[in-house]
């Protein structure tokens, strides 16, 4: 009952959040000197009245206020309205969402199922040679800007001819057979994955590393160990259930970043994902288009942190005390 | 001591090697090596198709060499992709080229002369008095579907859609004439009438429009305009659709690409009589920037590119051991040009839009006149455009069939420029600093939009050309939209580099900005309420020159007309041109029937291109 109560009272405290971050982005957007119709006035062959209704179409002609009202009043009732070419914005997400959640989910599922059990071999074998290695390593990755790695693989697909030039499938994909589209997917996959698992990887391993060798340094496992516990007990019993509580709080960020973290490596290997459709948004001052995603990023970091937390009561018998 | 000399050494020759490594071989001269399309292919060899009538249909019959069936080509686009897949809802160029592969027009461009050239219709002739344009269509040709084309069609596309002011009006608002448009009928199943209510030239353009299968857009008409902008959008099931043209939609996958496939119910044929075309899939790939398009060529996942000028020495090295060739398609019809601010009038506020010193010298030809010839268009080809481009003095665009050949070309002459400017009183001090007549040094703005590189590299060059003559500029790039204000509203710059794209085959596309009440006549903009004011005398000439070139029908008329028109611009110099891009193209070599054309690009022939060994 005390979790659903504070479940409840966190889900009331993000309304007054969203509305902040809903007026900022707005105002953000429609105050930038980007004028969706600077092409159109300066097409010789586009006549003033032409201009004009499309600044009534897109309600360009009314204050920026009544424009945010119109905007919200239709965003609360589940009408995420149209973009500036008269598409459905939920549509366009539609197309996007599962093509970024392939991509973003595999990545984490991959860094967590990789990064941990790393970190603690790392902190369990703390200055031995494997653990040098492994910093190093993850020093390269931690360094590399993913920008400029995913463009050296793209370099390195061209010149080898092994990798696909980016996207997501080929042209004959319709054609293929199950076992064909699958192949033809992961293809397509490897490099953009390879790209998001080293750079998080590093992180994620680095951090479990230092969360574990700060629990391994702790009383109570220097307790535990001169008591005599097996050496795997203490590890994986006492010291990893304390080490891991930050990385629920990790897991959560990760969450909000499911849908926008990848937006960077998707853009350079031009993958039909999110990221590629907002940048062109952003550019064309697409506001529905733009304020969608940057709603859509600030739920899902909220969510996440709800998850974290709730995650955490779960784990960490502290936090259930202390509320 | 040794040891670290022995390493210096060893650190130099590493640099050395890897610089040389850096440097690029010397690379001829691209343009005088690449096909050129304008000399040996263009003029003479396209077989123009005809028509031929076989058990009473008449089909477009291909001259062209008779081909292979089956395989596909790999075209690419640049940004996000189509928005729709209805003709007449594309607002953009990505949708309206894609969703005009499938609807063919009663006319198309012939790709070498420009002239119209039948497409649905078979033929048409237009009245002595200019007004009455009679189509003949082609008789049991089908769409994809199978229902017949016909008269309905045609009378349904123009007076139910295009002017009843469906979808994008940009169309219908072009061909007003007199506040009036144009009517259409049908006079039996076959033969269609339109007429204007003045002789108006530029309407046989128009009428290249797509026309629309009526059985499928009716029930869309009825359901109102709101209904028809979402019909045939990108969500639309591609067995929707019913198309007259070579390719029909067969998937669509957003952010990916576009597949077509070939429709079997064609109209058009080879020697063989086999119904074209020879290729089974037409495929789009939709790439986001110009570098991954160049990766995906280099990758073999796209079969034609059109090359940047700063790429082509590279592609020009590799052709000959590659599996493509690369194509001139001659310059291209953007035009880069330096306008001058000729306003001499007052905002409301009773403020000069500009400073009435600068007025002086902009509204003087002689400083206009110094200007052009002190700019130095050889040497910007060369530096921006690397070589891949053309320099330019008028505004038609090179490929223009209108293009008044009269005007000649000349090079940059600093010593005539300074006679010009003496000769307005205009004087340089010990330091060579510029000084008008009545002592005011001479200084003024030069603006371009900021982020276009080439813009802004041709402005520096620009800046540093007129500082040769003692001017001093202000060169200052700023955001477009900002910039596009001053132009179009405020009024308050001195001097602009822009770019215009216009049409290689109907100059009245330009009468916004060369007619003296223009929506972007940018070099003396009146606002709706000045109208007509303070017109110059050449102004009104140019006002003329543009009214009479669109009611005259036949083109010799028109060109003295447009040519004239381009002598004006020519002399007086309120926009001084500079340079057009040459489009350079690469295509894989196994693509056979490939006539590249200046006016039509590489693949206007689409159907008669197939696959060869």
């Amino acid at each position: 009952m005390e979790t659903f109560k504070y479940i409840l009272k966190r889900i009331v405290q993000t309304i007054p959040l969203l509305i902040m971050v809903s007026i900022i982005s707005f105002f953000i957007i429609r105050l930038s000197p980007v004028d969706p119709l600077a092409e159109l006035k300066l097409n010789p062959s586009i006549s003033p009245e032409t201009v004009e209704r499309e600044k009534q179409r897109l309600g360009l002609d009314k204050p920026i206020i009544v424009q945010y009202g119109k905007w919200a009043i239709s965003f609360v009732q589940g009408d995420l309205g149209v973009t500036s070419t008269g598409e459905k914005v939920s549509q366009k997400l539609k197309e996007r969402i599962p093509n970024t959640l392939l991509l973003t989910s595999l990545v984490i599922l991959l860094t967590w199922l990789v990064g941990v059990p790393l970190g603690i071999i790392a902190a369990t074998k703390w200055k031995t040679n494997f653990d040098r290695i492994l910093t190093v390593l993850t020093s390269i990755g931690m360094a590399i800007p993913s920008f400029f790695f995913a463009v050296l693989l793209l370099m390195f697909a061209v010149k080898t001819g092994w990798f696909p030039i980016g996207g997501l499938t080929s042209p004959n994909f319709a054609e293929m057979n199950f076992l064909g589209k699958f192949i033809d997917l992961a293809h397509h996959l490897i490099l953009p994955v390879i790209v998001l698992f080293t750079i998080s990887l590093a992180g994620l391993q680095r951090q479990m590393r230092a969360n574990m060798l700060d629990v391994l340094d702790s009383d109570y496992v220097k307790f535990a160990r001169a008591k005599g516990l097996p050496e795997n007990l203490v590890i994986y019993k006492h010291a990893l259930r304390n080490a891991v509580n930050p990385m629920i709080t990790l897991l959560g960020f990760e969450f909000a970043g499911l849908l926008s973290g990848a937006a960077l490596t998707e853009y350079v290997f031009q993958y039909p994902g999110l990221g590629r459709l907002i940048l062109e948004a952003v550019l064309k001052s697409d506001i529905n288009l733009v304020m969608a995603s940057l709603m859509m990023g600030a739920v899902m970091l909220v969510v996440g942190n709800l998850i974290a937390d709730i995650l955490l009561i779960i784990t960490d018998p502290r936090i259930r005390v202390k509320s | 001591m040794i040891r670290r000399v022995f390493r210096a050494l060893l650190v130099i020759i590493i640099i050395g090697v890897l610089c040389k490594a850096c440097l690029v071989k010397d690379v001829q001269n691209p343009e005088t090596h690449i096909k050129s399309s304008k000399n040996n292919l263009l003029a003479t060899d396209y077989p123009t198709p005809t028509t031929v009538n076989i058990n009473g249909i008449d089909y477009l019959q291909s001259q062209a060499p008779i081909g292979k069936f089956g395989g596909e080509i790999i075209f690419s686009t640049i940004g996000e992709g189509p928005k729709t897949f209805n003709p007449f809802n594309s607002k953009d160029n990505t949708s309206s080229t894609l969703s005009a592969i499938m609807y063919d027009g009663l006319l198309s461009t012939h790709p070498i002369t420009g002239q119209p050239s039948p497409k649905l219709a078979k033929s048409y002739t237009i009245s002595p008095d200019g007004k009455t344009y009679t189509f003949k269509l082609r008789k049991g040709i089908k769409w994809s579907d199978g229902k017949p084309i016909t008269a309905d069609d045609v009378v349904f596309t123009w007076r139910d859609i295009i002017f009843a002011g469906f979808g994008d009006t940009s169309l219908r608002d072009s061909i007003y004439i007199d506040g009036k448009l144009p009517t259409v009928r049908k006079i039996d199943n076959y033969t269609v009438e339109f007429k204007t209510a003045k002789p108006y030239a530029p309407f046989i353009r128009v009428l290249g429009a797509s026309i629309a299968p009526k059985h499928i857009f009716m029930p869309a008409i009825k359901k109102g305009p709101k209904y028809f902008d979402s019909f045939l959008s990108t969500t639309t099931k591609p067995e929707d659709f019913v198309v007259s043209g070579a390719f029909k939609l067969k998937e669509y996958v957003p952010a990916q690409r576009v597949v077509y496939e070939r429709n079997p119910n064609y109209y058009e044929i080879n020697t063989n009589n086999e119904s074209l075309p020879y290729l089974d899939k037409l495929i789009y790939l939709i790439v986001g920037d110009l570098n991954n398009e160049v990766l995906k060529f280099e990758a073999k996942e796209i079969d034609v590119i059109t090359l940047q000028g700063s790429k082509v020495a590279r592609y020009k090295s590799l052709e000959p051991h590659s599996d493509f060739d690369l194509y001139n398609l001659g310059p291209n019809t953007g035009t880069m040009y330096l306008s001058v601010n000729l306003n001499d009038r007052k905002n409301d506020k009773g403020k000069y839009y500009v400073d009435p010193i600068k007025q002086k010298w902009f509204q003087d030809l002689n400083f206009r006149t110094a200007i052009d010839y002190t700019i130095d268009r050889r040497n910007m080809v060369f530096n921006i455009a690397n070589g891949i481009g053309a320099p330019l003095h008028t505004p038609e665009s090179l490929n223009s069939i209108y293009l008044n050949k009269e005007l000649k070309a000349f090079e940059k002459d600093t010593q005539k420029a300074k006679e010009y400017l003496y000769k307005s009183g205009f004087y340089t001090d010990k330091k060579g600093h510029l000084y008008d007549k009545d002592n005011n040094r001479v200084e003024f703005d030069l603006f371009t939009n900021a982020g276009n590189t080439e813009r802004e590299a041709i402005g520096v060059m620009v800046k540093q050309d007129l500082e040769e003559l003692g001017m001093k500029v202000n060169f200052k790039p700023i955001e477009f939209n900002s910039l596009v204000n001053k132009l179009v509203s405020t009024f308050d710059w001195d001097m602009v580099i822009m770019g215009l794209t216009g049409s290689p085959l109907e100059p009245n596309g330009g009468k916004n900005v060369w007619m003296s009440n223009g929506r972007l006549h940018m070099f003396n903009m009146r606002t709706p309420q000045e109208g007509k004011l303070n017109i110059l005398s050449w102004e009104k000439e140019l006002d003329e020159m543009f009214e009479k070139g669109a009611l005259a029908t036949k083109f010799e008329d028109r060109k003295k007309y447009y040519d004239r028109y381009q002598e004006i611009i020519y002399e007086q110099r309120p926009m001084i041109y500079i340079y057009s891009p040459v489009i350079i193209v690469a295509i894989r070599d196994k693509f056979k029937n490939i006539y590249p054309s200046s006016l039509g690009g590489i693949t206007h022939n689409i159907e008669e291109i197939y696959i060869g060994e």
